[in-house]
């Protein structure tokens, strides 16, 4: 019986190793050597964490500052979006429709990530349609400067990681169900109580999936920033691709690489380090004690 | 003690109450789409009262409570509780609380926070919250539970903290939605006494919600028998059962034999295929030589050895013969289901230790007093549902 359970687990394992722990590996392993001479990619006879310290120069700080900006700013507009959308899907909607609700927040998915990007460069180009329309229903009076600023770059991952979060919520509030809100405000609860203290609490678990699930990707993102961001709207992924790709330093492209991920641990346990101390005086005052129990 | 016995409200032409926890609702109506779930309804309950909806589903019970709780609003009509109109009043600020069906504890809460989580709503102050949860967690016997999640509790435990939930908030009105058709038989029977105890202890109305009529009988004041959004009969349990309105309340409350005849000219009696059937009460309102239909309880029904009958009980009104086809022990009764002819079943009960002893196939004879004997108009549908209607006791 043991020994079924562990055979009926191999293929996971496999594919983990395979395709998460060799590479991951590979690129810790990768970021300790060197670029050796003008056509080599990557050596490791000579182990050092100069590659680090070669990373780590002003520039490499401020893009990596506007990654995390990009990347917190991206999820909680994800979030704002995405917490009233999915929770009028899963709660407010006509249940017969929600089949299709969850198909048109699936539908930009069925096109290829790039050219939906590329799609939002034509809509945003300064002499584009969008542009024109403005200026002709006298909204603005000047061609829109939003292409290649860090504003595009927000706006397009807001738009191509959306669906990641509002999907993970709409199960999340799916599940609830309607006869625990009935509960609520049969206790009194008005809808605002019974949102803050029922449904967004049993939801946390959604929640958490769906903000992560847009964060880590995003912080990784390099197609969004190099189509719509120019040169103001860097981001780390740009700078792992141009080492591997354009300058053939493997090595160094790993130990950018190494931080990116670091940063991405590191500023997710941080931010949910806070919520949870930010929540703590909110749960102390619902939490009950009878005196003897203790 | 209420001096303000105005006609005000003579709407309804009984005389409702409006004291605190009285609840009226006056020419009700609910449409689902096409559907009607609840038709012109009204219904007076008293302060106090332990009243129950009983009906099969479909019948507009849920759909009432749900409107006295205010989750669903009447299309036309008036509900007044404690003589107040609640029309276009949110859930949340009636003075009702409900025990719901499959008890919508809180799961990401303990015990504690499960029954505290009313009083919160109404900013009663820490020490006084505290004071009332240990309360009430004592009267449903669940204070050691007090730190546990509602999802480690058995259901009977569940149901015990949903009524600690309600009851804490000291309503006027407590709504239960079936709240003890997802317990064992057992704790159901027990879950009944404690109920009615505590309701006659508190003082507070109970409408109690069930398709299961042992608990309707055993605990309420008064039954509301319904079906197809109308109220069938409004009595005490004894009424409901010895003296039925119709022939659904009389399939619905307990269990029947049902015999189709014509009704004889007297209109006190029908006959039927096997004989004449007896009441000692006439039907002057049904036209004589209609079809009719007569209800014997499965109780009142003897049953012997067609051996020992008479020779004369052929002729005999309320007296047939047939074969037995089946002996069942029920615990204090013995069951016996005769073949008559060949469309009539007889069901017979008698209590164990003077049943008489037959065996399957035995010829036999089926008795019973014309005092046992119910006419009413003819009702196919509550004939069927009559024997349909499993024996809950």
């Amino acid at each position: 019986m043991r020994n079924l359970r562990f055979g009926l687990a191999v293929p996971a394992w496999t594919w983990l190793i395979l395709f998460f722990v060799l590479p991951v590996g590979a690129v810790i392993w990768f970021s300790f050597g060197y670029k050796p001479g003008l056509f080599g990619t990557h050596a490791n006879d000579i182990l050092s964490f100069d590659r680090y310290a070669e990373a780590l120069t002003p520039t490499f700080f401020d893009v990596f500052l506007n990654t995390l900006w990009v990347g917190i700013t991206g999820t909680v507009i994800c979030l704002l979006i995405g917490l009233p959308v999915a929770y009028w899907m899963a709660v407010k909607s006509p249940p017969s429709i929600r089949g299709l609700l969850i198909a048109i927040v699936m539908v930009p998915y069925w096109a290829n990530f790039l050219v939906r990007t590329i799609g939002w460069q034509i809509i945003l180009a300064p002499e584009g349609w969008f542009s024109n329309l403005l200026q002709g229903i006298g909204l603005t009076d000047a061609p829109l400067e939003i292409l290649y600023t860090r504003s595009a770059v927000l706006l397009g991952v807001v738009y191509n990681y959306l669906p990641l979060m509002i999907l993970p919520l709409y199960v999340a509030f799916d599940r609830v169900g309607d006869s625990l809100r009935e509960a609520s405000k049969d206790l009194g609860a008005n809808r605002f109580s019974t949102f803050v203290r029922v449904t967004i609490p049993l939801a946390r678990p959604g929640i958490i999936v769906g903000a992560l699930l847009v964060y880590i990707p995003l912080m990784g993102d390099y197609i969004t920033a190099t189509v719509l961001g120019g040169a103001q709207g860097n981001m780390v992924g740009q700078l792992v691709a141009s080492q591997f790709q354009t300058a053939q330093n493997w090595a160094l492209g790993s130990a950018m690489a190494v931080l990116l991920i670091l940063v991405i641990m590191a500023s997710a346990a941080v931010i949910g380090g806070l919520l949870w101390l930010v929540a703590l005086p909110f749960r102390n005052r619902y939490t009950v004690t009878l005196e003897e129990a203790r | 003690m209420s001096t303000t016995m105005t006609t005000e409200s003579g709407r309804t032409g009984t005389d409702p109450v409006e004291g605190p926890g009285a609840v009226v609702l006056d020419g009700v109506t609910k449409h689902y789409g096409e559907a009607t779930a609840v038709r012109e309804m009204s219904l007076s309950i008293e302060p106090g009262e332990f009243i129950s909806l009983l009906g099969p589903s479909g019948c507009g019970k849920t759909t009432t409570l749900r409107m006295i709780a205010g989750f669903e609003q009447p299309d036309a009509g008036d509900i007044r509780v404690s003589g107040r109109s609640v029309l276009g009043v949110p859930a949340y600020r009636r003075d009702v609380n409900t025990v719901f069906q499959a008890y919508a504890l809180f799961p990401h809460m303990s015990v504690a926070e499960n029954v505290a989580y009313g009083l919160q709503q109404r900013r009663t102050p820490k020490a006084e919250i505290r004071e009332r949860v240990a309360s009430a967690l004592d009267l449903v016997q669940m204070r050691r539970f007090a730190d546990r999640k509602s999802t480690q509790l058995s259901g009977g435990q569940q149901q015990r903290i949903a009524l600690a939930r309600a009851l804490v908030n000291r309503p006027s009105v407590l709504l239960l939605d079936e709240p003890l058709g997802a317990l064992d038989r057992q704790l159901r029977e027990e879950m009944q006494l404690e109920l009615k105890l505590l309701q006659s202890r508190l003082g507070i109305t109970f409408v109690f919600v069930t398709h299961d009529q042992g608990e309707a009988l055993s605990m309420s004041d008064r039954i509301a028998i319904m079906r197809d959004g109308r109220i069938e009969q409004l009595a005490d349990a004894d009424t409901v059962y010895a003296r039925p309105s119709s022939a659904y309340v009389a399939a619905f409350v307990g269990q029947q034999n049902f015999i189709e005849g014509a009704l004889t000219a007297s209109r006190d009696g029908i006959a039927t295929a096997h004989g004449i059937v007896q009441a000692t009460t006439a039907r002057p309102d049904l036209p004589a030589g209609s079809v009719a239909q007569a209800a014997i309880r499965p109780e009142f029904v003897e049953v012997a050895d067609a051996s020992a009958a008479g020779e004369d009980a052929p002729t005999r009104p309320n007296l047939v013969r047939g074969t037995l086809i089946g002996v069942s022990h029920l615990g204090e009764t013995m069951q016996y289901l005769v073949r008559v002819g060949d469309d009539l079943s007889v069901i017979a009960r008698r209590p164990t230790p003077d049943a008489p002893r037959l065996a399957v196939g035995d010829e036999v004879v089926c008795s019973w007093r014309t005092e046992s004997v119910q006419l009413f108009a003819l009702d196919a549908a509550a004939a069927e549902a009559g024997y349909v209607e499993p024996p809950t006791n």
